[in-house]
């Protein structure tokens, strides 16, 4: 029975009139709260799998304050809205947002049981166990991928690691540049030796170069101590700078020194201390464009491009997507004492048909989140992120391409027909047309 | 990138190269403002390697964008301006008819136009002036109004002292006019004042004297206001019990006037009380229920920031790492858009602190740009030694005790030259802790 919340703050009296009326005849056990406040108390004391908001006069507004009032929601409710006049612009964001669905207020009965029919139809998920993950350990991170474009990459990270060469790591946000450089100093001769990042990117310009080569005391304001920089740090050892292309120019050329003399001055210091690093480099921007346009020293990118690696898009790495799923599930399972085994048909083909920007980062992070809210051993649907929700009605009705492997199609009709049979295998073989004695070969196969 | 014409569009420029540009005078205040208030995150940057460290300083500005937003801007300058000019207009005119209370009434006019816009300094300027003027009539009330104009300026600005020494001469009028509602502000400020400087029993005193006040003037908010007050106090002696007392009858008195803002003031106390008291899924809803109230009050995103802040911190300490990231990046959002640069400063703060609790070293970038707003936009010394004593246990964190030591004792100056006693003391202790 699914457990439905409705809260209006005004004409409360009408509009539940109608749907306790609804709801008593679609298996839905109702609560009605006319005051906000005591709706976020509603929604701390008890778990609830639906909650219709009636929004008010700045439905925008509104809609924004129950998407985040419901985010930390125990259960994970889905969201219903009603809007007395709801705008093309309210669809869009409602959309956008992972709404069930935009109701107009009066409500109207056929409009309420579509709402709930596409709830429940999220409650009928077929789980699909996570494959076995062969990983790479990198320190505490792993490599992770067995696609050809990964292939090649490794092949290549072999040829390079034992080398002193310096390398340019190429790749998209989120491709995975840092783990890369990591691998690469952990299988050649200085793994031993400190391995230290710094994201150029991500330091104020005027501080970069301090914390790159150190600064003695007072040597400027805020200098409230000796820094020793990280050149000094990763000595012996490597020195990975990443977002290279965001380097001023000024700066560019003291590293070019550093790299060329072997030695640096701290920031306010009088003596060169010589230095040993091997150095790794990474941008998500074109180099070369930045040299035509005079924002990058072309005598510096030749100095790092001895060796260039190139990280493919999530997009290009076909069913890796499956494969990291599975591993980033284990792992955060694993931090935040949980145990996920499985992962919904449904929430799959969203993953697969996610147009993923930020590449394994943004995986990383939609399915840390999903572990986080799941409330049982499978991810679903209702645990990935409003955005990711919001492109359900984009999603084909069946797999396109070469999103999804004969062998997963398989497993997938084979769950489902076993979750239809209560896991009868006799019953499932009959509906599947293959032997009793087949049926158990694949579920052990497909691990079901 | 190209735009619709097809050549390259040009990327947006970062802020904190924007802002080295502009120079350091006060009458470009107005636009410095606006150049953050307009600036986005770059797009490319979003799932980066360095998104995760994003600050101001990093987000974009396009000077096409912030040209576009100039005459709007400097048409609210003139008109701010006009404003001083005709009010001081006016109460030239006053005087000219010797009309005392008309001529104090212009100034602290003027005054509260400097206050909405930001400018506390200059308000406190014309407040002193209009005391000035009202200070020799007959009608005390012109001299009422703006010694509690100048009472509630002095609190913003941190001087203590002076805000305590206005309300005192407040409440001293007050009582000898029969203006009950008066001397209630001035005990509540009285109070303030005592709380901020650390004299628990003062503030106590101050607050009860204005809670007896409130009672016999059935005012029911103003009841409520000085027992959150209360409660505040009780919380910082460690007082708990107490503290729970006063908050829930803070609760019953705002509610029974529907109060919202003040329903949300209150919760926002009864999250943090609820946190220390190790209650955390309560203090969760309870700044849940804070939001929804502050959503219907007017607009006072200084508010809303305070509740998400509160609740990040509480994200953070239970160890929800990712969930008090987003919250801490939704109350940046709401500060950057409303120029509230010390909120800024505290969330730059918390999301180092956050980092350091991950072991992150690349965390220090919030603490430097906490520490360049707290300096450059903010001019607040505490609020820059505030910076320095979380910087300093984020270091010692990361095991950088030298450096860690450095900014604890910088901090500890910076308090001991403005007297903040209570600061100076939890420094001393964190000092003291890391040599053991």
């Amino acid at each position: 029975m699914l457990r439905f919340l409705a809260v209006a703050t005004e004409g409360a009296a009408g509009l539940f009139q109608g749907i306790k009326q609804w709801a008593a005849q679609a298996d839905v056990e109702l609560d009605c709260v006319t005051e906000l406040p005591l709706a976020v108390r509603q929604l701390a004391a008890a778990r609830w799998d639906v909650v219709l908001a009636v929004l008010g006069e700045q439905p925008e507004g509104d809609l924004a304050w129950w998407v985040d009032a419901l985010r930390g929601a125990a259960g994970s409710p889905r969201l219903i809205v009603a809007a007395r006049r709801p705008s093309m612009g309210l669809a869009l964001r409602a959309e956008k947002l992972g709404v069930v669905d935009l109701l107009t207020v009066p409500l109207r009965r056929d409009d309420f049981e579509r709402a709930l029919g596409r709830v429940r139809s999220a409650a009928s998920e077929v789980p699909i166990p996570l494959p076995e993950v062969k990983s790479d350990a990198v320190g505490q991170y792993m490599l992770v991928g067995q696609s050809p474009a990964m292939v090649e990459v490794y092949k290549l990270m072999a040829r390079v690691a034992p080398s002193a060469a310096t390398v340019l790591i190429q790749g998209d946000s989120g491709t995975g540049k840092e783990v890369l450089a990591r691998a690469i100093h952990l299988n050649g001769p200085r793994a031993a030796r400190p391995f230290v990042a710094v994201n150029c990117a991500a330091i104020p310009e005027n501080l970069l170069e301090s914390e790159l080569f150190g600064h003695e005391k007072g040597a400027f304001t805020g200098a409230v101590a000796r820094k020793i920089g990280r050149f000094e740090q990763a000595g012996g050892g490597t020195l990975f700078l990443d977002e290279v292309a965001d380097m001023s120019l000024a700066l560019q050329a003291k590293i070019l020194r550093a790299v060329q003399e072997r030695e640096i001055e701290r920031v306010g210091g009088a003596e060169m201390i010589p230095v040993d690093v091997r150095l790794l480099a990474a941008t998500n921007r074109d180099l070369k464009e930045a040299i035509a346009q005079g924002r990058f020293r072309e005598d510096l990118y030749y100095r790092f491009a001895v060796v260039t690696i190139r990280l493919p898009r999530l997009a290009e790495r076909g069913d890796d997507l499956s494969l990291l799923t599975a591993y980033f599930a284990r792992q955060f399972a694993e931090r935040y004492s949980k145990r996920i085994t499985a992962i919904s048909d449904h929430a799959l083909d969203l993953l697969r048909h996610h147009n993923w920007v930020g590449n394994v980062r943004e995986l990383r992070n939609v399915i840390e989140r999903a572990t986080i809210v799941a409330t049982d051993e499978t991810l679903r649907a209702e645990h990935l992120p409003e955005e990711l929700r919001g492109e359900e009605r984009a999603l084909p009705d069946r797999p396109q391409g070469a999103l999804s492997t004969l062998a997963e199609v398989e497993a997938r009709h084979i769950a489902r027909v076993l979750a239809h049979t209560n896991g009868q295998i006799g019953a499932a073989a009959e509906i599947l047309g293959i032997h009793r004695n087949t049926l158990t070969r694949k579920m052990r196969e497909y691990g079901l | 990138m190209r735009d619709a014409g097809g050549a390259r569009a040009l990327p947006p420029v970062r802020v904190e190269r924007a802002l080295g540009l502009l120079a350091d005078l006060e009458v470009l205040n107005p636009l410095r403002a606006l150049l953050v208030s307009i600036s986005r995150p770059d797009e490319r940057t979003m799932w980066s390697s360095s998104g995760p460290y994003l600050t101001l300083g990093k987000r974009g500005v396009e000077p096409e964008e912030l040209r576009r937003h100039l005459p709007p801007l400097l048409r609210s300058i003139a008109r701010h301006v006009e404003a001083l000019y005709y009010a001081y207009v006016e109460a030239l005119e006053c005087r000219q008819r010797s009309d005392g209370a008309g001529a104090a009434a212009a100034l602290l006019e003027a005054g509260h136009s400097e206050e909405k816009f930001g400018r506390l300094a200059q308000a406190l300027t014309w407040y002193e002036n209009a005391l000035a003027v009202a200070e020799g009539l007959q009608d005390r009330r012109p001299e009422l109004r703006a010694l509690r104009s100048l009472g509630e300026v002095c609190l913003a600005l941190g001087r203590y002292a002076d805000a305590a020494r206005h309300f005192q001469r407040s409440l001293a009028i007050s009582e000898a006019e029969f203006d009950q509602a008066s001397a209630i502000i001035a005990c509540e400020g009285l109070g303030d004042a005592a709380l901020a400087q650390g004299e628990w029993a003062g503030a106590e005193a101050w607050y009860g004297r204005g809670l007896r006040l409130a009672e016999g003037a059935r005012d029911a908010r103003g009841m409520g206001e000085l027992e959150r007050s209360l409660a505040v106090l009780a919380r910082r002696q460690g007082d708990l019990t107490t503290a729970d007392a006063h908050l829930r009858r803070a609760r019953e008195l705002v509610e029974s006037v529907g109060a919202a803002d003040a329903i949300a003031q209150v919760l926002n106390g009864q999250g943090q009380l609820d946190a220390q008291l190790g209650r955390h899924s309560a203090a969760s809803a309870t700044y849940r229920e804070a939001l929804a109230w502050a959503q219907r009050a007017p607009r006072d995103a200084g508010l809303e920031v305070s509740i998400r802040l509160n609740l990040a911190e509480l994200q953070l300490e239970t160890g929800r790492f990712l969930e008090a990231e987003a919250e801490l990046r939704r109350a940046e959002q709401v500060a950057i858009a409303e120029n509230l640069t010390s909120r800024l400063v505290q969330i730059y703060t918390l999301m180092g602190k956050l980092r350091g609790q991950q072991l992150d070293d690349t965390g220090f970038v919030f603490f430097e740009q906490a520490i360049e707003l707290s300096q450059a936009l903010e001019r607040s010394p505490t609020i820059e030694a505030r910076v320095y004593v979380e910087y300093g246990l984020f270091k010692n964190q990361l095991g950088q005790h030298e450096e860690a030591r450095a900014y604890l004792e910088r901090a500890r100056e910076i308090f001991e030259s403005l007297g903040e006693a209570p600061d100076v003391e939890r420094v001393e202790s964190e000092l003291q802790r890391m040599s053991a």
